[in-house]
């Protein structure tokens, strides 16, 4: 307590001589990118714009997922984005699924060229105007990206700040280091299988187990193994609901650091 | 003072009338803008002060300022009969105080007619009426022969028998159309041309001394044509939407090139970056000796912002930045995707990523589409899909190993969970016939980081061979 008002007594004397130097500034408000996903937004509101947000997380983490929610959100409410896709996997089947609009989307393919996208990105930043801009390195090496010199990512913090651009990064491993303003760690916590199709192989593949839906009385059990396991029975059709039906995803905020333990949930589906 | 010139070699009729009447024309520019074509085969220009560029010096010997005027309106009339020689035709000249008298003398007398002001009675008196334009009087078609055999029937033959007529006799009994031809021949008519605009050419071409090999002295060269091209563009108001640019190359070689914009631009700096990223794209062959470039002109772009509309790129900064990613990445790796309306796997085209065409979908779906928003799995694609080593037991796959992996992602181990087989095929009324059963597979990684890897693989039916097709993520 003394420590404090003797602190406030030398800002005070100081004052007549610097100005309100001491005074805290007040933080204008963050503009955001809503990500599209509710668990996420209820918790960060969305990637701030004029900033970088460093997605990063193992192959089938989730991190595409989160990227075409917010390019679905950002081109849905008129905003122009831009996507440097480094190895040239962007999937415009699944896009057109999570309803990106296409129209407003400028997609660069680099085809592997790391140099090439981020002097891609650059140009993009440089430019002006886009909503979002995202940077996909998902599909590039982990000891690639370990390499990447960090003056690119504060060149990149000082052409997005102060700007309407929000700039996401995608990689799989964190990277970006203290030139990220948000950065978030994704797990996935499971794939979820349709009940009905899924089977499991135990003792090193030796034995094959078909395992039914318990609430569900429908046989239909059109697997190749079973009709040859029984042949003598008749299956319907396959449907494409016999394939994967989406995952469980977890996200973790690694910064800023806040003292919510908890991290997101939410759960990802694919038709 | 007004200069009239009436081609006696031009064709009436034919297919060569056309041309005639427009080498008159360009003949007529030549010396004064203000020119009105009256028929095929005549024009008149207002030369006023035109006989100070043209015209003889007159010195200050000369006997009489009058005299001198018009030695210096004959001089004139010369050179117009000298240039229209080099052109391969003869011209008959008259020049006059006003229009109509120019063109009725140089309808009839050959060779040079210069008529002083207050003088046209007395030169054009001793035509025929027959001469007299109808049209130039404004006079109708239906009354024209109606106007002629009138004046036959009064005994008139001459410019000087009609002129001398008295006006309140002349307008009760043929009204004003009378009057006006009465003036027509006295030569005292008073009518406004009726000018001919030039033709609004936006191009600029420069030949040049020495053969350019390099392109920064040619962007010099590109710089001074486009400033003057947007310059004339600016002072009409209007902007191009294509730009064409043609080198003449020293092998006798010509390149062509052309830029389509997405907005009417008329910014020289950008119109040079983008001609530039064109010429560095594909570079000319040899050295350049002659440069044309041609817009084409179009009305300017109007935008009207609003307080709610999100922000957009600016169409000129837009466009340089596309040029230079298509420099880097290359033209066709750059732009919006559409997807082909095929069941083909990963059919699509790239089109060009142009903001100002886009759709307008309606704001209700849109609204819709972001209330009801539900998190889709991502799904990540290799192109070409990767060749995979897979063991299958009883139809199913077991184990996986991917060939040629150089990506983050090791795709080698024992399939822990599948779903399948999905089968797909089309296309088989072409040569390219596809069929493949799809399947979702699990696949834990023992070199790799903790975690199952989700992927699509399929087996292609036609070469019984396995691909992984790409990652759920």
């Amino acid at each position: 307590m003394k420590s404090a008002v003797a602190k406030k007594e030398i800002e005070l004397a100081l004052t007549d001589r610097f100005g309100a130097i001491f005074q805290r500034h007040q933080k204008p408000p963050v503009e955001i990118v809503p990500t599209g996903i509710d668990e996420i937004d209820a918790r960060l509101n969305g990637f701030p714009r004029g900033a970088i947000t460093e997605i990063h997380g193992t192959t089938s983490s989730g991190r595409t997922t989160l990227l075409l929610s917010a390019l679905a959100v950002a081109t849905l409410q008129d905003e122009t984005c831009a996507l440097v896709d480094t190895s040239d996997t962007f999937d415009l089947s699944s896009a057109a699924n999570a309803r990106v609009d296409c129209d407003r989307l400028l997609w660069v393919r680099c085809s592997g060229n790391l140099e090439r996208a981020f002097k891609a990105t650059d140009l993009l930043l440089q430019s002006g105007g886009f909503g979002l801009v995202a940077l996909n390195l998902a599909d590039v090496a982990a000891k690639h990206t370990r390499r990447i010199i960090t003056s690119w990512w504060f060149r990149f913090r000082r052409a997005v700040e102060n700007t309407p651009t929000a700039l996401l990064v995608l990689t799989p491993i964190s990277c970006t280091r203290s030139c990220a303003a948000l950065v978030l760690e994704i797990k996935n916590e499971g794939p979820v299988w349709p009940s009905t199709m899924s089977f499991v192989l135990e003792n090193n593949g030796a034995k094959l187990t078909i395992e039914e839906s318990k609430g569900d009385s429908t046989p239909h059990l059109s697997l190749v193994t079973e009709a040859a396991q029984s042949p003598e029975r008749s299956f319907p059709p396959l449907t494409h609901a016999n394939l994967l039906q989406g995952s469980r995803v977890r996200i973790n905020q690694e910064r800023p650091i806040t003292w919510i333990v908890d991290p997101a949930r939410f759960r990802t589906r694919l038709h | 003072m007004f200069a009239s010139i009436y081609g006696r070699t031009i064709p009436k009729s034919g297919v060569q009338v056309d041309n005639g009447a427009s080498l008159l024309i360009d003949l007529a520019f030549t010396f004064s803008p203000l020119v009105e074509q009256t028929a095929i085969d005549t024009v008149v220009l207002d030369v006023a002060g035109q006989d100070l560029l043209f015209g003889s010096s007159a010195s200050s010997s000369s006997v009489a300022v009058g005299n001198a005027e018009i030695d210096s309106v004959r001089a004139l009339a010369g050179e117009i009969i000298r240039r229209a020689a080099q052109s391969g035709f003869k011209v008959n000249v008259a020049v006059a105080a006003n229009p109509d008298a120019a063109i009725n003398a140089a309808r009839s007398f050959q060779g040079v007619t210069v008529i002083r002001a207050g003088k046209e009675s007395l030169q054009l008196g001793d035509l025929s009426l027959k001469l007299l334009d109808y049209s130039l009087a404004g006079i109708e078609k239906e009354r024209v022969e109606e106007i002629s055999e009138t004046l036959e029937l009064w005994g008139l033959r001459t410019f000087n028998d009609f002129a001398e007529l008295p006006l309140a006799g002349v307008a009760q009994r043929l009204g004003q159309a009378g009057v006006r031809l009465q003036k027509l021949a006295q030569g005292k008519s008073d009518r406004q041309m009726v000018l001919v605009q030039p033709p609004l050419g936006f191009e600029q071409s420069l030949e040049l001394e020495h053969p350019l090999e390099e392109l920064e002295p040619l962007s010099f060269i590109l710089s001074r044509l486009l400033n003057q091209l947007c310059a004339n563009l600016h002072s009409h108001a209007l902007a191009t939407n294509e730009l064409r640019l043609c080198l003449k190359l020293e092998d006798k070689t010509e390149q062509e090139r052309a830029i389509t914009l997405p907005v009417p631009m008329h910014n020289p700096k950008t119109l040079l970056r983008l001609l530039l990223f064109e010429i560095e794209s594909q570079p000319p062959q040899a050295a350049v000796v002659s440069v044309t470039i041609s817009a084409e002109p179009v009305k300017p772009r109007v935008a009207q912002t609003g307080l709610f509309i999100p922000l957009a790129p600016e169409p000129e900064k837009l466009e340089v930045t596309l040029a230079r990613l298509a420099k880097l990445v290359g033209a066709d790796k750059v732009g919006s995707p559409e997807i082909l309306d095929t069941h083909r796997p990963d059919a699509f085209r790239m089109k060009r990523f142009n903001l100002s065409s886009r759709q307008n979908k309606s704001r209700r779906n849109r609204q819709s589409a972001i209330d009801n928003r539900q998190c889709v799995m991502g799904f990540r694609i290799f192109r070409p899909p990767r060749g995979a080593d897979v063991q299958t037991m009883l139809g199913r796959p077991t184990r996986i190993s991917v060939r040629n992996v150089s990506s983050s992602c090791l795709l080698r181990g024992k399939i822990i969970c599948a779903s399948g087989p999905w089968r797909t095929s089309g296309d088989w009324w072409r040569s390219d016939v596809w069929a493949r059963d799809e399947w979702d597979i699990a696949v834990t990684d023992s070199t790799s980081k903790p975690g199952d890897v989700l992927c699509r693989i399929y087996r292609d039916v036609q070469s019984d061979r396995w691909f992984v097709e790409g990652i759920y993520d």
